[in-house]
């Protein structure tokens, strides 16, 4: 249970790291709505858990936010990626590529390969 | 890095936490509009729309508490959470505050306190390079029953010539007193002489100017002189230009040529520090049986001092009359020192041991009482979600709150005691001076307030759990339980038991006190004023002094008799062998005896019983024929069963500044006498022998004698007078140590005292411990049962058996902890020792009395619940809860 969640974490993280990267300055509704437009379910229930995520990784300056004003009109916080940001994405990029790559194979293999 | 940054962001943000707080409200009720839209856009209704949005959003408040939780820093902020909640509570109960702060104060100050001076005198080394090389040199012999042999100049010469063991070797007197005269009045000083490697064994260096040269050290009558850091600050001032400054003492000029640096642990009293010249010596330094000498070396490195040991028995075997089974001792420098203290010192840390330990169980009890009464607190706190951990570090905090407050003013008191010890120069503890709270007292310190914390922070918290939760929460009052009754009841018998074996330890050494201090020690020390007469003239020209002191002071109004004698009683005496006519001369088997040249009044001064014969009268003079008086230890022992009167004997003392006579001098017995006691009234009565001083044919007594004057009325008023009338006599004659005898006795009885008093404060401490402990368990439970005793007095209990309910609950509890201790205190009193005289250590009063002691105490502590379990209104207790 708890590792599930810490894998939705870190999954999560770069989720919004990559929205960012792709879509440009966001405010924090505008990246739940795009996660959860490519994810599906994801985001469905518990969006709210997406700000623990943003202040984490403000916190260790892959984001920086400003106020802006919204479709509303309204005050708005306003995230965009960093430069570290851009490294970490890449980085994490690259690792999730070869984790997922490592897990794929895994799966493909089938008992009689092993022989 | 990563984690370093994040971390001081969130410090940072931990100060601003509340426009944090307030950003993320606004971002969520941004994101709930903009959701809200959203959904209206797809075609819900307005409320709809809303309730959606927030749905989809979750639970606010949880997340604002994970916001929260990544914000900032739990742990700091629970902390400081519980921190201020611990005040909080400290404040809310001032009375409990109170009392467990006095209490870990108390044992903590007492224990540093203790633990700083014990630490200091037994285990600190000594101030000098390679302290473990240094040695005392003594000499053991069962033949001769001394276990603590001097040395004599001959064999220090011996030791020095043929050992290869030491890299240097001294020999010293310790102490000897001279005169100083020439600047204001008169003084006496403490000396101590140094043979020529006595620095270099120390190793040190001189505070200002220089050591004697070789030269000095060889002559007889230098005329270098070096004093002592004290003398030089005290007595002159810290002089910068003191170099060169000369002197009289001893009636001859000495120039100052160097101070020597304060030497705290070995001679802290020692004013001026002459030579002693071994190579050629005095007459007293020649003679091979005169061992007063105290010999002391620095090993060789690799040098064992067993090896050493071997070495230097060799050499001393040689030499002629030595008893064939004697054997060198090399005893540690700092264990010479210490070692006749230790014991004492250990028992006391023992004590103390015990006190904390009391100490300690009591503020767990008090503890446990009170996280007890919390329990129903603790247990709705658990059901609205607190986690178990949480509550423990809340718990905990509370108890290292707690700890710290009651440590620090521990640690002041501690810091006070110690100040406070080195003024007390009557504890005669050696290495006093210089005592300081050390580093380690300290650790130790906060090792028991880190292991009390744990005692009690943790301890009551172990005991939630999630199943008596419930019967808590139902019965809404604190539940406890037998269990819990069990844990406390066995900590207040323990605490009994320690308090029990204190009481029963201070009781037996009361009772030696009381018997030490009604020794009869052969004078009567009431309305006898003694004073200590140095003398600056060394010539038998000056022995009409004597006579004029006598006649002086026996003429000042008030005074009953003057007497003078070269020995104290209930401090010291010379020690002599004596040579009998009637015995076979037998080299092995010396005969020892106390000596004491006496002017005629002695003992009608003192007060001591005539047993036989005659005292001195004034016809024994220098031409009649030599006459001495043994007492009844002498004549036991050396002519049992027999007439002493007529014997003759001859006596060689032993000791510094005697002139020889190369033929003994025969005297004849001509009274015994009643012993007399020259040390502390626990100490043996030796056989001692008394001479005319008139008769003295070492010439001994001119260097000097102490007064004796028995007075009629208040002694203290005469001090003056007495001073007065001497110095009219001879003006430059010091008057030193004017003193009642009584306050000799009782310096000499100072460190069985000071031992008692504190060995009584501690029992006393630990009684009222005790008492509060039991009043407190008994209390407590008391106050469980209250519903029970309503009950029991509406349904027609009478208030007797209330109380005797009450009573009967605390009494076993003594009772059991009294019989533990009882028994405790049987395997344990023997490690008294000492501190026992004419009392047996399992002594009936002693322990009857403590029990008896105990028994009214915990009665006492069970009357105020009892009284109010019994007088209790049986229908209020019923609504109570």
């Amino acid at each position: 249970m708890k590792q599930k969640t810490d894998v939705l974490q870190g999954t999560l993280a770069l989720m919004v790291l990559k929205t960012l990267e792709v879509l440009g300055p966001l405010h924090g509704y505008g990246i739940a709505r795009r996660i959860e437009q490519i994810s599906g379910d994801l985001l469905a229930v518990n969006q709210g858990t997406l700000y623990p995520v943003l202040l984490r990784l403000e916190q260790e300056g892959a984001i920086a936010s400003v106020w802006g004003a919204s479709e509303n009109n309204r005050r708005a916080r306003f995230y965009s990626l960093t430069r570290s940001g851009q490294k970490l994405l890449q980085a994490e990029t690259r690792g999730w590529e070869q984790t997922a790559t490592i897990i794929a194979r895994f799966f493909a293999v089938k008992a009689e390969d092993l022989t | 890095m990563k984690f370093l940054k994040r971390f001081f962001v969130r410090l940072a943000s931990l100060i601003g936490a509340r426009r944090e707080d307030q950003r993320f409200m606004e971002e969520i009720e941004e994101h709930i509009a903009l959701q809200t839209k959203e959904n209206l856009r797809a075609g819900l209704p307005e409320n709809e729309a809303r309730r959606q949005a927030v749905i989809k959003f979750g639970a606010v408040g949880a997340l604002r508490e994970d916001y929260h939780a990544e914000q900032g820093l739990p742990l700091i902020e629970n902390l400081l959470q519980d921190l201020r909640f611990a005040l909080r509570q400290m404040r809310k109960s001032p009375g409990f505050t109170l009392l467990t702060a006095l209490i870990l104060t108390l044992g903590i100050g007492i224990n540093t306190a203790i633990f700083s001076l014990v630490y200091h005198v037994l285990l600190e080394p000594l101030p000098f390079p390679q302290p473990s090389q240094l040695y005392a040199v003594w000499a053991r012999s069962d033949v001769d029953g001394n276990p603590r042999i001097a040395s004599s100049g001959p064999d220090f010469l011996d030791y020095q010539d043929q050992n290869k063991s030491f890299s240097k070797i001294a020999v010293i007197i310790p102490h000897f007193s001279n005169t100083w005269t020439g600047d204001g009045d008169p003084k006496v000083l403490d000396c101590t002489g140094v043979s020529a490697d006595f620095f270099s064994v120390l190793g040190i260096r001189p505070y200002m100017g220089r050591f004697y040269t070789p030269q000095e050290y060889e002559e007889l009558n230098n005329p270098a002189m070096l004093v002592s850091y004290r003398f030089w600050k005290s007595e002159l001032g810290g002089d910068p230009h003191v170099i060169g400054r000369v002197l009289q003492i001893g009636g001859s000029a000495s120039t100052i040529v160097g101070v020597v640096p304060p030497l705290p642990d070995l001679f802290p009293y020692t004013e001026v520090w002459p030579t002693l010249p071994t190579r050629p010596g005095w007459d007293f330094m020649q003679w091979r049986k005169n061992k007063f000498l105290t010999v002391m070396g620095r090993l060789k490195p690799g040098v064992t001092p067993a090896r050493a040991q071997d070495e230097l028995t060799a050499v001393l075997r040689r030499a002629p009359g030595e008893p064939e089974d004697v054997r060198v001792r090399l005893i540690p420098l700092k264990e010479d020192l210490v070692g006749s203290v230790r014991a004492q010192l250990k028992i006391i840390l023992a004590a103390v041991a015990l006190v904390l330990l009391v100490a300690c169980i009591n503020v767990a009890a008090l503890l446990l009482a009170r996280s007890a009464r919390r329990s129903v607190e603790m247990a709705v706190r658990l059901s609205l979600g607190a986690s178990l951990k949480r509550l423990r570090q809340q718990l905990l905090t509370e108890g290292l709150v707690l700890t710290l407050v009651a440590c620090s003013p521990g640690v002041f008191a501690a810091w006070l005691a110690l100040k406070l010890l080195p003024q007390l120069t009557a504890l005669r503890l050696p290495r006093l001076e210089g005592i300081h709270l050390n580093s380690a007292a300290l650790l130790v310190t906060a090792g028991i307030a880190v292991l009390t914390t744990l005692l009690f922070g943790w301890a009551p918290s172990l005991m939630f759990s999630r199943p008596a939760l419930e019967s808590s929460l139902r019965s809404g009052r604190a539940s406890t339980g037998k269990r819990h009754r069990r844990s406390f009841s066995t900590l207040i018998v323990a605490e009994i038991a320690c308090s029990v074996v204190l009481s029963i330890c201070a009781a037996l050494v009361l009772k030696s006190y009381w018997r030490v201090a009604h020794v009869d020690s052969g004078f009567e020390p009431e309305h006898m004023i003694t004073a200590y007469l140095r003398t600056t003239y060394f010539t038998p020209e000056g022995r009409s002094f004597w006579s004029d002191v006598l006649e002086g002071v026996g003429s000042l109004p008030g005074v009953r008799a003057v007497a003078l004698a070269d020995c104290t009683p209930g401090r010291a005496a010379a020690i002599a062998t004596l040579v009998l006519t009637d015995h076979p001369k037998d080299a092995n088997h010396a005969a020892p005896a106390e000596g004491c040249w006496t002017s005629p009044d002695f003992f009608r001064v003192s007060g001591t019983r005539l047993i036989r014969g005659r005292f001195f009268d004034p016809n024994d003079s220098a031409d009649s024929s030599p006459v001495v008086i043994i007492n009844e230890q002498a004549a036991r022992r050396y002519w049992p069963g027999q007439d002493p009167i007529g014997k003759r004997i001859a006596i060689n003392y032993t000791g510094a500044g005697r002139t020889g006579t190369s033929t003994p001098r025969f005297r004849a017995i001509v009274g015994v006498v009643q012993g007399m006691k020259y040390g502390p009234p626990e100490s043996e009565t030796e056989p001692a022998v008394y001479m005319p001083y008139l008769q003295d044919e070492t010439y001994h007594d001119m260097a000097a004698m102490s007064l004796f004057v028995r007075t009629e009325g208040d002694a203290p008023a005469l001090d003056h007078a007495i001073r007065q009338r001497i110095h009219s006599i001879r003006p430059e004659q010091p008057v030193d140590m004017i003193l009642s005898m009584q306050e000799i006795v009782s310096n000499s009885i100072a460190q069985r005292r000071y031992s008692l008093s504190l060995l009584a404060a501690f029992a006393v401490l630990a009684l009222l411990l005790a008492a509060v402990g039991i009043y407190g368990i008994v209390s407590w439970t008391t106050l469980q049962r209250t519903r029970e005793f309503g009950i029991r007095i509406a349904v027609g209990a009478t208030r007797g058996n209330v109380m005797a309910d009450v009573f009967g609950q605390g009494l076993r509890l003594a009772l059991i902890g009294t019989a533990i201790g009882v028994g405790a205190s049987m395997l344990t009193t023997r490690a008294l020792g000492q501190l026992l005289f004419g009392v047996s250590p399992l002594d009936l009063t002693s322990f009857c009395s403590s029990v008896i002691l105990l028994g009214l105490i915990s009665v006492f502590s069970c009357v105020i619940p009892a009284l109010r379990s019994a007088y209790l209104d049986p229908v209020r207790a019923l609504r109570s809860e």
